[in-house]
């Protein structure tokens, strides 16, 4: 294999393979350890199964490449992904289906003599609207009197983040980017309210795991070994529905009734998306990063379009409900992912190399900035040249909307401060951003003091 | 906190568990299919004469 080919930095943890960046693709080497068990997986008959529905990344394995074939390894090519993201960007309900297609997966798998040795949400992305499940060397021989190897895993990765967002706080999902590897469970069990432990399900799941941890329990690994595959599906079962069953935590966010205020009336809407749809009708674009999306309404426009979206908000609620709204109209190209944009997710893991920056990662060729540069100017304090140099290397074409103080969405922001925002003005705006855009279309949007810019980067 | 466990295999602590846990699942679960066959036992005609109530909701 040609020796400049080096592992990709978030796989490193398995023996049996990696993945790496061989010429804008990415590749999994397979080494010698897994034949035995790819083999399995493709012979078996549950490769194909699991591809057919759409479970599985699909993959073709590169033979006569001399750059790549080395001796003793099998390459493959997966399907390649756009948007890579990450659990704790995800919503409630796009969490609850990639434990969902996991524990679907571990049981179509078992039926052909298989099992998944690791469940991570990492191990899933999200494609055309649906999860799917890329990591191709997680399936192993099953062992009928084991039990899951994963299943500690899963609780961490899957049920803990769930129960918090049920019980907590619908932002707990963020605690995963502080831990990445699994929420210990003993500090889930400190977080959660006292009256999460008479639900059945919760205690084993949870409490009688974190005991474990605790030292309470006597390790007995020999006593395991009177597993079945019987008991096997009657855990995978009863995982399926304990969190088929788990709901968010209802509460009322900011950005709930964003349309219903005032100035941001229907009229406001129409006329907005009138020009949006003439703007975005003058130059030709691929995909779309849509900043501050609210519940999608201008990423809806492009559904099923052809063109990737990615729809980002700091607000939960917004991204759930898109989801939901993408799953029931069964829309593929639309990504919702919750971001604070004023505090993007880091990269983290391993040498800070092993998950990526969302800066780094989503990117597209044209960015919406729609009533947005007013919350990040005025309410997050950040100057508007910061804004400009931020928006640069996101895409070729920018779609920004500039509020004026004299908006009232503006003033409520001022109301309870000191106004020391004198570079806030349109023609600051247009100065600023001028010196690394040029401005193809402009226009007052009627009835408000707000105007609409498409602007290609110099 | 206690760090005492951390060089346990992350998976091995939870083997034993998952005995008793799909014990306990398992014995729900038959207990479950027993109610809904006795209680399907009774209110089976009931069942009947509903199914065509729903179809007519569907198609006014």
């Amino acid at each position: 294999m040609n020796p400049e080919i080096s592992s990709h930095a978030a796989s490193y943890k398995d023996r049996d393979g990696f993945i790496f960046k061989h010429r804008d693709n990415f590749y999994r080497c397979i080494n010698a350890s897994y034949f035995d068990n790819y083999r399995l997986l493709m012979q078996s008959g549950l490769y194909t199964q699991l591809t057919k529905k759409k479970w599985l990344i699909p993959h073709e394995e590169i033979a006569g490449n001399a750059e790549l074939n080395a001796e003793g390894t099998i390459i493959i090519l997966p399907q390649q992904i756009q948007y890579i993201s990450y659990a704790y960007e995800w919503g409630f309900v796009m969490w609850q289906d990639a434990a969902l297609l996991t524990l679907n997966i571990a049981r179509e798998a078992i039926e052909k003599g298989m099992l998944l040795k690791d469940a991570t949400p990492f191990n899933i992305q999200f494609i055309n609207g649906k999860p799917v499940f890329i990591d191709t060397l997680s399936f192993e021989q099953y062992n009928a009197q084991q039990p899951w190897v994963a299943y500690r895993q899963f609780c961490e990765c899957f049920v803990a983040p769930l129960l918090l967002q049920q019980y907590c706080h619908a932002e707990m999902g963020k605690l995963f980017t502080v831990y990445p590897n699994g929420i210990p469970l003993e500090l889930v069990k400190s977080l959660l309210p006292s009256n999460a432990k008479w639900n059945l399900h919760n205690y084993l799941h949870v409490y009688l795991q974190a005991s474990v941890r605790n030292g309470k329990e006597k390790q007995n690994t020999a006593a395991a070994k009177n597993f079945s595959k019987q008991k096997m599906l009657v855990l995978l079962n009863g995982l399926s529905n304990y969190i088929a069953k788990l709901h968010p935590k209802k509460g009322k966010t900011t950005w709930d009734d964003y349309y219903d205020g005032t100035i941001l009336s229907n009229n406001y809407l129409q006329e907005k998306t009138k020009l949006v749809q003439s703007f975005t009708n003058s130059v030709s674009f691929n995909s779309i990063v849509d900043l501050g999306a609210n519940d999608g309404h201008f990423s809806l426009l492009f559904k099923n379009t052809g063109k990737q979206i990615v729809a980002v908000d700091a607000d939960v609620n917004c991204i759930n409900a898109l989801y939901e709204k993408i799953k029931k109209e069964k829309i593929t190209n639309i990504l919702p992912l919750i971001n604070t944009l004023n505090s993007p997710t880091p990269a983290i893991g391993w040498n800070n190399a092993e998950r990526t920056a969302f800066s780094e990662r989503i990117k597209g060729d044209m960015v919406f900035a729609l009533a947005l540069v007013h919350h990040l100017a005025i309410g997050c304090n950040v100057p508007l040249h910061l804004i400009a140099s931020w928006l640069l290397p996101m895409g070729k074409y920018v779609l920004i909307e500039f509020v004026p103080k004299a908006d009232e969405k503006v003033q409520l922001l001022l109301q309870n401060r000191e106004d020391v925002f004198d570079k806030y003005t349109l023609v600051d705006f247009e100065t600023v951003f001028l010196q690394h855009y040029k401005i193809l279309l402009q226009q007052k949007i009627s009835g408000t003091e707000r105007t609409l810019y498409l602007m290609e980067k110099i | 906190m206690k760090y005492i466990f951390l060089y346990l295999d992350p998976g091995s602590g939870s083997y034993i568990l998952q005995v008793i846990i799909a014990a306990i699942l398992g014995g729900l679960m038959f207990f479950k299919n027993f109610w809904i066959k006795v209680k399907s036992f009774f209110i089976k005609p009931k069942e009947k004469t509903a199914e065509p109530e729903e179809q007519d909701d569907t198609t006014a």
